[in-house]
């Protein structure tokens, strides 16, 4: 069984402006493969994701969320 | 270039936001109807490769036709 890493990355995410956006990511970054967990915060304008870091790596969420149509950045 | 009309499930400013930050990347001309979850390309790509595009953006997207 691969040894699977549990990672964990906030996302910074600009232009949500409703619900149906924070709904609309968490479905889509959900059904990556390796993702665990995601929540997206309006509030915050983040999304906190746990996922597998063999399979997924901070950068290639945060290019899945710009490829909706987001604009997301990683914390320095 | 080809005009096609798209169904776009846009329900608030973030979401055409999203569909105009996705097309940009592609540089094609097009305008965005939210209150009737339209939007319009211009472009010489076919309709399929837009279709995928709008697609990227989580929402149902429908091809109703060339304007």
């Amino acid at each position: 069984m691969a040894q699977t890493t549990v990672n964990s990355v906030k996302v910074a995410v600009e232009g949500m402006t409703c619900g149906s956006c924070v709904q609309n990511i968490e479905q889509h970054i959900g059904e990556l493969p390796g993702v665990f967990h995601i929540q997206v915060s309006l509030e915050l304008k983040q999304a906190a994701v746990v996922f597998d870091s063999s399979m997924q790596s901070p950068e290639s969420l945060a290019e899945a969320i710009e490829d909706m149509g987001f604009e997301s950045s990683l914390p320095d | 270039p080809q005009k096609h009309e798209f169904y776009v499930d846009m329900t608030c400013e973030g979401c055409s936001g999203a569909v105009t930050r996705v097309l940009n990347k592609l540089d094609v001309k097009f305008d965005i109807d939210l209150p009737n979850k339209k939007v319009f390309i211009e472009s010489d790509k076919d309709a399929d490769e837009l279709l995928e595009t709008l697609k990227k953006t989580g929402k149902t997207v429908n091809y109703i036709g060339p304007k």
